[in-house]
C-alpha cells in the first residue's frame, strides 16, 4: 500500500513542474526630513519631531522553473495611514523599464494605518504654505523611496523557502460601544448603565509568513494582524506598535531581518480599550512602567514566536505562488434623501473655515454622491482585488477599514490553512461598515465615513473567496512532500 | 435619605471589618470515582470506564483579622463539574454543619469549571436504565461530599497569616460560539464555511484574571484563575476528564510549586467555549506541529498566560488588603413563556410521553421541553416570575469577586466588568446552586436568532427553553452586582 503511495507521489512529480521559491526583500526609510502634515484626524496637525523612523519593506516573491518564471508578486508594507489615491500608480510609473519581466500590476502597496505619518494629499487640510513640505513633495518622495525598495528586493531575490504559522495576541479591541436604545458609538463610555456591549467581534488570530534563505537563515517576514495601529496620538512622526516590533524581531532574529507588517480587516478594532483600563495600566506599571505601545508589541512579538515555533517545524522550498490581480466593482452605498439633508447642512457650516476642510469634505462628498445617484451618473465603487496562494496560505487584499465581520467571512469560506486578508492596500476606500454597524450607526458606519455599504461587502467578500477557490481548484504544483526539520 | 442611611450603615460595618491580615488556607480532594460512572452534559448519557484525566476540587479559605479578631471569611471551592445542580449547594452545607467552628456556612460557595466529562448530579437527569452499572447519582453524590468536606475542613484548619497579588493577562482560549446567518437566525456551533454566514454573534472576552496566595515565607500556595471560557476543549468522548484545566494545572504545579492548590473559574461565558468557529484548519495545523492535542493546547496557552501574571504580580504581593465578603439572595425577574412556546413544548412532551419506545436522548428532551410547560402553567397562576439566587460579591484589595450561578453570556460580564469601581474584577458564573436550575442567560441579539422549535437545537442557549432568566433578568443580575461592588468601594480602606 505504501508502495502504491509513492507511486501516485511520483506520478505527481512527474506530471508537474517543480516550483522554486524565490525570495529578495528591501527596506526603506521613507522618514521626511521636514516637518509635514500629519494623516488621520479632523484636525491640523503639523509634525514636531520624528520620534521613530518610518520605514516601506518590499517583499519580492518568485516561483520558478529553472529558468522559467512561473509568476509573481512584490507586496510593500508602508507606515503610513492608507495608500491614497494615485499613489500606488505613482509607484508603478517609476518602475516603469527597471523590472525586466516583471507585470508591475503584480506590486502592491499596503499600509499600517499609523496616524502619525504623513499627508500624502494636496488640500485635504489647510496646512501653513511654509515651512511645511508639501504632501505632494512628500509623496513624491516616499513614492521614490518605495519604488528603489522594489528594485532592490527584485533584484536581490534568491533561492529560498517558506513557512507559515499562527499564534495570538490581544491587540485588536472592537471600538464601538452599543446602548439600550441600539444605538453605536465608536469610542463610547462603557461604564454607563445604559452600555449593553460591545458590538462586534475581534479577531485575535496573528498569521505570521515567514521566509528563509538557503541557508536556513530567517530573511523575512509578514505578519498579519488584524488590527490597524493608531495607539500613539501627538504631533511626532512615529511607526507606532510596529517600532518596537521591528526593533525587538531583528534583536532577536538578526538586524537585516525584513519585517512586512499586513494589516488585516479591522475598520471597528484599535488597539485602544474599551474598558479594564486600570487593570492594563497598573500591569504595565509592574512590567517597569512600560508604554502601552511596548506592550503591544510584546504580545505580538510573543504571538509571532508562539507562530514561529510552529513553522520552524515545517520549512518548504516548493512551495505553491499564484498570484491573481482583478479590477471588480462593487455597488455603492445609497445616499438617502435623510441623510443628504444633514450633510448638506453640516457642509454648509464648514464650507467657509480653512481649519475645518476635513469636515466639509467629509458632508460635501455626500452631497455629490447624492447628485450623481439622482443624475444617474454615479459609478460603482471600482477596486484592484489581489489573492495570492503561497503554499497552503492564501494572501487578499482590499483597499477599505473593513470590519472584521468582512474578514472572517473571508477566513470561514477560504480553502486556505491560513488566510491573510490585508486591508488598507492599493488605495484608500474608507470604511467599509458591517449591517450591525449600519444600524447602530455613529462614526466608521453613517453614509459619510462609506462609500460601500453591506451590500458592497458581501459582493466583496463573495468575489474575495470566489478568487481564492480558483487558485485552490488548480492543480499544485509541488516536487515533494513537505520537508520536516528539526528546531535549532 | 434612605442612600445616606444605607451608606452610614455601610461605613459602619465595614470600618469595622477591614482587615489589617489575610489568613489563607487551601487543600484540594480527587473527585474521581474510580469506578464506572455516568457522564453529564450531553443530550444523552455516557458511562465512562476510563480515566483521561482526574477531576478535583480545589478549596480555597480566606479569613480576614484585625487585631486577632477574624472580621469576615469565605471558602471557594472549585469543582471539575459540569454544573452545580440544583440542591447541590445546601446539601453540601449541611453536610458540612458543625465541622467548621466559627464559620458562616453561607459564606461557602461551590463553582464548577462545565466539564462535560464528570459524573451526573441528580438521579432524575436521564433515565436510570441508561446508568448501567455505573456508580448512581445518589451513590456519587455523598461520596463527593465527603471528599470535598475533608478539603475544606482541611483548607480552614491549615489557614494562616499569608498574602495575595493579583494581576489580568490574556489567553485566546475561549471562543464565541453562536453564529449568526443572513436571515438572522443564529446557531451555537453553526457552520462558518457557508455563503449565509455573516458574522460571529458577539464579543470575545480574552481576559485572564489571576488571584495568587503566598504563605508567610512569600511562596506560592494556591492561584485563583478566571477566564472566560468552559472547559469543553475537547468534545465529546466517554472517560472521565477535567479537560484543559488538567494540563494547565499540570504545568503551572511543574513550573511554580508541586503543591500549588489551582482554582479554575469560569467566567461569565455562556456563548464562549474553547472550539474556534472560524479558524479550525490553522489551529490543528498548529497542534499537529506542537504535537499536543486541543486540551494540551488550551491548557498551554492559560499557563502561559499565568507565567505572564505571575512573575509580575510577584512585585505586588500585599499582606494588609480589605476582605469583605457579601452573601445576597436577590430575585431576577424570571423570562416569561410565550402561549406559541408553550404550544411547541407541550406539543413535543405529548409526543414522547405517547412513545412506547424512548430513544436515548427522550429523557433529556423531556425535561428540556417539560420545564417550559412547567413554568407557563405557573406564571398563568401568577407563578415563576422572578428567579431566586444567592449572589455572593466579595471586596479583596483592589479586586472585586462577583458570583453567578448561570451560564451567562459574556455581555453581561463585560457590563459587570466595564462598570465596577475595582481594579479587576474577577466573575464566577456556575457558581452556588439555588432550588431551580440555571442554565443560559442569553444576550437580546442572541434570543432574535431564533424561537423555540420542536429542535431543541434551533437557536440553543438563547431560547425560552435554554434559559429560565432572560435579558431583563440579567440586566437586574448586572446593575446588583455593579451596585453591590460599589457598596464595598464606597468606605475608606486602611
Amino acid at each position: 500500500m505504501k508502495t502504491i503511495g509513492c507511486l501516485f507521489l511520483f506520478a505527481i512529480v512527474a506530471t508537474v513542474p517543480a516550483a522554486e521559491l524565490w525570495v529578495g526583500g528591501a527596506t526603506v526609510d521613507i522618514t521626511p526630513d521636514q516637518p509635514v502634515g500629519l494623516d488621520g484626524m479632523r484636525g491640523i496637525r503639523v509634525s514636531t519631531k520624528a520620534a521613530t523612523p518610518l520605514t516601506a519593506t518590499a517583499l519580492a516573491l518568485e516561483s520558478r522553473d529553472g529558468h522559467k518564471s512561473l509568476d509573481a508578486a512584490i507586496i510593500v508594507s508602508c507606515d503610513i495611514i492608507a495608500i491614497r489615491a494615485g499613489i500606488q500608480d505613482k509607484v508603478r510609473e517609476k518602475l516603469k523599464g527597471r523590472l525586466s519581466g516583471f507585470d508591475l500590476k503584480k506590486i502592491f502597496l499596503c499600509a499600517t494605518h499609523t496616524h502619525s505619518a504623513p499627508v500624502t494629499e494636496d488640500g485635504k487640510y489647510a496646512l501653513p504654505e511654509t515651512g511645511v513640505m508639501k504632501p505632494s513633495v512628500y509623496a513624491d518622495f516616499m513614492t521614490s523611496r518605495i519604488a528603489d525598495a522594489i528594485a532592490e528586493s527584485w533584484q536581490n531575490r534568491k533561492p529560498g523557502k517558506a513557512g507559515w504559522g499562527q499564534g495570538h495576541a490581544v491587540i485588536a479591541q472592537n471600538r464601538r460601544a452599543v446602548y439600550a436604545d441600539g444605538t453605536a458609538k465608536m469610542y463610547g463610555a462603557t461604564n454607563d448603565p445604559k452600555f449593553r456591549c460591545i458590538e462586534g467581534y475581534e479577531d485575535h488570530n496573528v498569521d505570521v509568513l515567514f521566509f528563509w534563505n538557503q541557508q536556513d537563515q530567517l530573511i523575512a517576514t509578514a505578519i498579519n494582524l488584524p488590527c490597524p495601529s493608531q495607539e500613539v496620538g501627538g504631533n511626532a512622526i512615529h511607526a507606532d506598535f510596529w517600532y518596537p516590533v521591528y526593533n525587538t524581531l531583528r534583536e532577536r532574529h538578526g538586524k537585516s531581518l525584513f519585517i512586512l507588517p499586513w494589516t488585516g480587516a479591522g475598520g471597528d478594532v484599535v488597539s485602544r480599550l474599551m474598558y479594564g483600563k486600570a487593570a492594563d495600566e497598573r500591569m504595565r506599571k509592574l512590567r517597569g512602567n512600560i508604554s502601552r505601545i511596548d506592550e503591544l508589541a510584546r504580545r505580538i512579538v510573543n504571538a509571532w514566536e508562539d507562530a514561529y515555533e510552529g513553522a520552524r517545524n515545517d520549512i518548504r522550498a516548493d512551495v505553491v505562488l499564484r498570484h491573481c490581480v482583478k479590477e471588480i466593482e462593487l455597488p455603492m452605498r445609497q445616499v438617502t434623501d435623510a441623510e443628504v439633508a444633514e450633510a448638506r447642512k453640516e457642509a454648509a457650516k464648514y464650507a467657509k473655515d480653512p481649519a475645518q476642510r476635513w469636515n466639509y469634505g467629509w458632508n460635501q462628498r455626500v452631497v455629490d454622491r447624492y447628485e450623481a445617484q439622482k443624475a444617474g451618473t454615479e459609478e460603482p465603487f471600482k477596486m484592484e482585488l489581489h489573492v495570492l496562494r503561497v503554499g497552503d496560505v492564501a494572501i487578499a487584499t482590499n483597499p477599505f477599514e473593513l470590519y472584521t465581520d468582512y474578514g472572517v467571512q473571508m477566513k470561514a469560506r477560504s480553502p486556505a490553512i491560513q488566510t491573510f486578508v490585508i486591508q488598507l492596500a492599493c488605495s484608500s476606500g474608507g470604511y467599509l461598515a458591517s449591517e450591525r454597524a449600519v444600524r447602530g450607526g455613529g462614526y466608521g458606519a453613517v453614509i459619510q465615513s462609506n462609500r460601500v455599504g453591506p451590500e458592497g461587502g458581501q459582493v466583496l467578500v463573495d468575489r474575495t473567496v470566489e478568487a481564492m477557490k480558483e487558485l485552490w481548484e488548480q492543480p499544485v504544483t509541488t516536487k515533494r512532500p513537505a520537508s520536516k526539520k528539526s528546531r535549532k | 435619605m434612605k442612600t445616606i442611611l444605607a451608606l452610614i450603615i455601610a461605613v459602619l460595618t465595614l470600618s469595622s471589618t477591614q482587615a489589617a491580615e489575610l489568613w489563607v488556607g487551601s487543600a484540594t480532594a480527587d473527585i474521581t470515582p474510580d469506578r464506572p460512572v455516568p457522564l453529564t452534559g450531553n443530550t444523552t448519557v455516557r458511562v465512562a470506564r476510563e480515566i483521561h484525566s482526574r477531576l478535583f476540587a480545589s478549596v480555597l479559605a480566606l479569613e480576614s483579622r484585625d487585631g486577632g479578631r477574624a472580621t469576615d471569611h469565605a471558602i471557594l471551592v472549585s469543582c471539575d463539574l459540569c454544573v452545580i445542580r440544583p440542591g447541590i449547594q445546601e446539601g453540601f452545607r449541611k453536610h458540612l454543619a458543625g465541622k467548621l467552628p466559627g464559620f458562616d456556612l453561607n459564606k461557602l460557595f461551590l463553582a464548577a469549571t462545565h466539564t462535560h466529562a464528570a459524573p451526573v448530579l441528580l438521579q432524575e437527569r436521564y433515565d436510570e436504565k441508561d446508568y448501567g452499572d455505573g456508580m448512581q447519582p445518589k451513590e456519587y453524590v455523598p461520596w463527593l461530599y465527603e471528599r470535598m468536606a475533608d478539603a475544606v475542613v482541611k483548607a480552614w484548619e491549615n489557614r494562616a497569616k499569608g498574602a495575595v497579588a493579583w494581576g489580568l493577562g490574556h489567553a485566546v482560549a475561549g471562543h464565541n460560539r453562536r453564529v449568526v446567518y443572513s436571515d438572522g437566525k443564529a446557531k451555537m456551533h453553526g457552520n462558518t464555511n457557508d455563503p449565509m454566514f455573516r458574522g460571529v454573534e458577539g464579543y470575545e472576552n480574552h481576559g485572564v484574571h489571576v488571584l495568587c496566595f503566598y504563605d508567610s515565607q512569600k511562596r506560592l500556595q494556591a492561584a485563583a484563575i478566571a477566564m472566560s471560557t468552559t472547559a469543553q476543549a475537547a468534545g465529546g468522548g466517554n472517560k472521565v476528564s477535567a479537560n484543559f484545566w488538567h494540563d494547565a494545572r499540570r504545568l503551572i504545579r511543574e513550573r511554580h510549586g508541586a503543591d500549588v492548590c489551582v482554582l479554575g473559574f469560569c467566567a461569565p461565558a455562556g456563548d464562549q467555549t474553547p472550539r474556534a468557529q472560524v479558524n479550525k484548519k490553522a489551529e490543528e495545523r498548529m497542534l499537529k506541529l506542537r504535537g499536543l492535542n486541543y486540551d494540551q493546547e488550551i491548557g498551554r496557552r492559560v499557563a502561559a498566560a499565568f507565567d505572564d501574571i505571575a512573575g509580575v504580580i510577584a512585585k505586588d504581593i500585599r499582606t494588609d488588603v480589605p476582605f469583605v465578603h457579601r452573601v445576597r439572595q436577590i430575585e431576577l425577574p424570571a423570562r416569561i413563556i410565550t402561549e406559541a412556546e408553550y404550544a411547541v413544548a407541550r406539543k413535543v412532551c405529548e409526543e414522547i410521553d405517547t412513545r412506547t419506545t424512548r430513544a436515548k436522548n427522550d429523557a433529556w428532551r423531556r425535561h428540556f421541553f417539560g420545564l417550559v410547560v412547567e413554568r407557563y402553567l405557573a406564571q398563568q397562576k401568577g407563578g415563576w416570575k422572578m428567579y431566586p439566587m444567592e449572589l455572593h460579591v466579595m471586596r479583596l484589595g483592589d479586586v472585586a469577586i462577583a458570583t453567578n450561578p448561570f451560564e451567562l453570556f459574556v455581555d453581561y460580564g463585560v457590563q459587570i466588568e466595564a462598570r465596577s469601581p475595582a481594579v479587576q474584577t474577577f466573575q464566577i458564573q456556575l457558581a452556588t446552586s439555588g432550588p431551580k436550575p440555571a442554565y443560559y442567560v442569553p444576550t437580546p441579539r442572541a434570543v432574535a436568532g431564533g424561537s423555540l422549535t420542536e429542535n431543541a437545537f434551533d437557536n440553543y442557549s438563547a431560547t425560552a427553553a435554554s434559559s429560565l432568566v432572560g435579558p431583563e433578568g440579567a440586566q437586574t443580575l448586572v446593575n446588583q452586582t455593579v451596585e453591590t461592588i460599589k457598596e464595598l468601594w464606597r468606605v475608606p480602606t486602611k
